[in-house]
């Protein structure tokens, strides 16, 4: 067959799969902002980690006769009303809204996309009753169920990230339904089919791979509104306790300082925005640089 | 003479990912007024772009123009800036444009008259009234019935051959000197695409407007143009009137190009002579001839030497080749049939028509029914079925390939479905194995999957894009536990990858690095894994271009000669499907009018229907062409909601008889295995 020699000879020299990981970094870190909101990220994740090594001081220790003292060396920016370090507690801050933001996402992601998963393969019956579950989670305002289940179970952390994450759970479910919807139509599934998959197997190795992109973009937007809303519950008293430092918390807390002592609450805020901002931006550049790059038609 | 547009060096680029590539390097070519031009060429050429920057219509922050002339009724219209007012009383103005995809081109939110009244009141400066009238005038010339009711309609409620004519209609609304359609009808049905291009020509006989054809289609080239330039990675590789081209053709491209297509006037068991290996990358800045590594005729001098210049061969007739071709080195015919090889293979014809026949029945359909449920209102309750297989009937034997054809809305892919339990049939029976297995529960249906297998038409969509070739390619494997461990697994999926002629290597790489033909080759590889007896072919060759179709086609024929597979072989384009079948079904409508072995259908075809599907298909060959009686049909294809009684064909049938309306004709036996419904036949 010397068709086949020469067809493979003459194959194009294009570069192998790495070339789709090259291309798309290539136009994920393209914009200056992308770049910003990735390094604030990893800043966050670091000063997470390492908030023991990087805190100057103890977060919870009070020393009342240091209270509400303007930045100095000391205290990079300054004490709060029990004389607490405000940049030690910022930085022990971010372990808990990272913590609140990865696990309320998780919990919201996990069950939200196997719901529309399930919900947009099978269609039908199962297909109508998921959707008006969904449809009755959202009938609830999260802050009310974060009230109910504070009431209910006690306050703290915990229930802030469990309310949280069933609040997620019908923006998942509705975008992975959709994008089931679509892929379902495409020849490969049908493909998948012809040659005897299990649906099983066709859910798992032909539709979900190829509903994902959204999906993660959608994560780490949520990342920052999961964030944000814990700032908003610790606000409202809900949340963490004290003396436990949560960005929210301080704003709360400063609020009546906020003449003299602004930075008690303008501190936390700020990082609260810079933080929700980068998400934003990391989302904005995946977004981009997944849709339609890596889809099959090149 | 000065002619009416005369493009002169004309140089495109587009900068993708980094990449410049040089789509139009060059082209020259002119239009004189009256005349009928084609220009020729496959995906990727640059014919489209060509025409797109001569009225400076491309996308200019990938895309620039970077040289030549563009002279227009003796002005350079590259003189004048793309947002010009100049430029814009040229486009539609003088140079009038039909677009391709006839779905998207007309403005969904619009009615119809008001789409070709803006253009007119811009141009012309008629007023409203005026236009109006213009308008209704318009749409009558294109032949849609009812102008004066149609025109407050909107485009969706026009079907695709419709609506092209509309844009046909705009586009002629300002009396333009120039007419350009760029693949205008390859998207639409082979009798619509008839009638479209029968409009073209009587506008032009009557308005002497000079109309540019931009196609891929041989067929429709030799039978409508009077000229001929055929491109190349952004050349003009030959050019010349369309009978010097088709009867000397003398660059190895338009060469290969005539061999490779087949024709509805060949001897069976013509073999297709494909051209080897790929369609061109367009940044490869090398001076050569791009044609270089897919030409049999190439010599020392074209390693050397750069791109060659158009040659004059004859006359009019240029060709850019530093190889003197000679025709008596090609052994293919053009106006002549060799007679020899003609009875040779009538011979074999028979002895293979008797072996066929005495084989046994592999698949059999009977009475397959499929509806699909329409659902309307807030409560989504049921309003209607759409009623698309009515009634159909066929068999096959083992180690045949039945051909089945029709056009959009037939059925054919329903049917395609019906038997591989994509749907469950409304009624009737697929008996495969000795079982029907149109009912069976999935779980059953699973073992017996293994033996009928599917080619999907889209080389795109049918392989998952996050799936490795050799990954798609071993499913099956894995799936029927057909392979006792990885070694096993392994060489079975190595062995797979060379019986379609690709290269075990590439295995790991996805599917976007592949071109569409490798791609249909690995979705024959997969559809081969399990071992199938049947394989049914949902047009696997239709979004291939040209030169590779004829690539697949050689492979499924190798294919089935060598593994003793039978193949459903669904397909639109009859020359395909005449050159691949032993017999051939048409379908329309939902049910199969005519059944018979290919020789009797295209040789003696009964059925109305057949006889104007096939006067339709135009035969690359401008000498045939000549000769060749047409029939157009009148209408379209009508919506499976509103079911004509009786024969389904009727309104649109030239012998149609009163009773026609009134009876269902059934499928009867005419004469030994040919089956007509039809009852002006029976």
């Amino acid at each position: 067959m010397t068709t086949v020699t020469k067809q493979t000879n003459q194959f194009s020299s294009q570069a192998p799969s790495a070339s789709g990981l090259w291309r798309f970094l290539r136009v994920f870190l393209g914009r200056k902002v992308v770049i910003f909101g990735t390094v604030i990220i990893l800043g966050l994740i670091i000063t997470a980690i390492f908030a023991p090594q990087l805190a100057p001081h103890d977060p919870y220790q009070q020393n009342l006769r240091s209270a509400l003292q303007q930045p100095s060396e000391q205290h990079l920016l300054g004490t709060d009303q029990l004389g607490r370090d405000i940049l030690s507690r910022i930085i022990y801050g971010a372990r808990v809204s990272l913590t609140v933001g990865f696990v309320s996402v998780g919990i919201g992601s996990l069950l939200g996309m196997t719901l529309g998963l399930l919900s947009g393969f099978f269609g039908g019956f199962i297909d109508s009753l998921i959707m008006r579950l969904i449809d009755a989670i959202m009938a609830i305002p999260p802050l009310l169920l974060a009230l109910a289940l504070g009431a209910a179970m006690g306050g703290g952390l915990q229930n802030v990230m469990i309310s949280l994450g069933i609040a997620l759970i019908p923006g998942y479910a509705r975008l992975m339904r959709g994008q089931v919807l679509t892929v379902k139509q495409m020849d490969y599934v049908k493909a998948g089919e012809v040659i005897g998959s299990s649906d099983f197997r066709i859910m798992l190795r032909h539709i979900l791979p190829n509903c994902m992109s959204p999906l993660i973009v959608l994560v780490t937007l949520n990342l920052g509104v999961a964030i944000l809303a814990e700032a908003g519950l610790s606000f409202l008293g809900l949340g963490i306790s004290p003396p436990g430092a949560a960005w929210g918390a301080m704003v709360s807390d400063g609020y009546r300082y906020l003449l003299n002592n602004p930075l008690l609450s303008f501190a936390p805020g700020i990082c609260i925005m810079l933080v929700v901002l980068a998400f934003n931006l990391v989302g904005d550049g995946l977004r981009d640089a997944l849709d339609p790059r890596l889809r099959g038609t090149l | 003479m000065t002619h009416l547009l005369e493009v002169k060096n004309l140089k495109t680029q587009f900068k993708i990912d980094g990449k410049v590539m040089q789509v139009v390097n060059g082209v020259s070519y002119y239009i004189n007024e009256g005349e009928i031009v084609s220009v020729v060429g496959e995906s990727g050429c640059g014919k489209s772009v060509s025409q797109l920057s001569g009225v400076q219509l491309i996308p200019t922050p990938p895309g620039k123009i970077v040289g030549g002339e563009v002279i227009f009724e003796g002005v350079d219209l590259l003189k004048f800036k793309a947002d010009s007012e100049q430029m814009r009383d040229i486009r539609g103005g003088k140079i009038g444009f039909v677009f391709q995809e006839p779905m998207t081109s007309l403005n969904p939110v619009l009615t119809v008259g008001q789409q070709i009244v803006e253009s007119l009141i811009l141009h012309l400066r008629m007023t409203k009234a005026d236009a109006r009238i213009r308008a209704v005038e318009l749409i009558k010339m294109v032949g849609i019935p009812d102008a004066k009711q149609r025109i407050d309609d909107y485009p969706h409620q026009f079907s695709g051959g419709m609506r092209q004519r509309i844009m046909i209609a705009m586009a002629l609304s300002c009396n333009p000197k120039l007419l350009i359609a760029d693949e205008a009808t390859t998207a639409l049905d082979v009798t619509t695409q008839a009638q479209i291009l029968e409009v073209l020509k009587n506008i032009v006989a009557t308005t002497n407007t000079s109309l540019l054809i931009v196609t891929h289609n041989l067929g429709i080239v030799a039978r409508y143009a009077q000229r001929i330039y055929v491109m190349y990675a952004g050349r003009v590789v030959e050019s010349g009137t369309t009978k010097d081209i088709f009867s000397e053709p003398r660059h190895p491209y338009t060469i290969g190009l005539l061999k490779a297509v087949p024709r509805l006037d060949e001897p069976k068991g013509h073999k297709l002579v494909p051209i080897d290996g790929l369609p061109p990358d367009l940044a490869d800045k090398s001076p050569n001839c791009a044609f270089l590594p897919r030409c049999p005729y190439r010599t020392e001098k074209c390693l050397e030497d750069t791109w060659p210049e158009l040659k004059q061969v004859e006359g009019r007739h240029y060709a850019a080749c530093y190889v003197n071709i000679q025709r008596k080195r090609l052994n293919f015919y053009v106006g002549e049939v060799d007679k020899t090889k003609h009875a040779l293979s009538k011979t074999l014809d028979s002895i293979e028509q008797q072996a066929i026949s005495a084989r046994s029945k592999i698949l059999e359909v009977k009475n397959l029914k499929m509806n699909f449920p329409m659902y309307k209102g807030i409560l989504r309750s049921k309003v209607a079925d759409l009623k698309v297989i009515e009634d159909v009937n066929f068999e096959i034997n083992k180690g045949e390939t039945l051909g089945l054809v029709g056009e959009s809305g037939c059925g054919k892919t329903t049917v395609a479905r019906c038997i591989l339990r994509l749907y469950n049939p409304t009624e009737g029976q697929i008996i495969f194995a000795g079982q029907d297995i149109a009912q069976l529960p999935k779980n059953t249906l699973r073992p017996l999957r293994r033996k009928i297998q599917l080619i999907f038409q889209d080389p795109y969509s049918s392989l998952n894009p996050r799936q490795s070739a050799g990954s798609i390619v071993g499913e099956p494997l894995k799936i029927h536990n057909l392979a006792k461990n990885n070694i096993e697994y392994q060489e079975r999926v190595a062995e797979l990858f060379k019986m379609v002629g690709l290269d075990p290597s590439m295995k790991d790489r996805f599917p976007h690095e592949f071109s569409g033909g490798q791609r249909q080759r690995i979705g024959i590889a997969r559809a081969l894994a399990s071992d199938p007896s049947v394989i049914v072919c949902d047009e696997p060759i239709s979004a291939l271009d040209v030169s590779i179709q004829a690539q697949i086609i050689n492979l499924l024929e190798e294919l089935q000669d060598k593994l003793g597979l039978t193949y459903l072989f669904i397909a639109h384009d009859l020359s395909v499907v005449r050159h691949i079948s032993n017999r051939v079904a048409v379908m329309y409508l939902g049910r199969i009018v005519e059944i018979t072995d290919w020789k009797s259908l295209y040789e003696n075809p009964l059925h109305p229907y057949t006889k104007a599907l096939l006067s339709a298909v135009p035969i690359p060959d401008p000498f045939v062409e000549e000769q060749r009686d047409r029939i157009i049909l009148r209408g379209e294809v009508p919506s499976l909601l509103n079911r004509p009684s009786g024969c389904n064909f009727h309104p649109r049938c030239p012998v149609a008889k009163k009773e026609c309306s009134l009876n269902v004709p059934s499928l009867s036996e005419v004469s030994a295995g040919h089956k007509v419904a039809c009852l002006g036949v029976t």
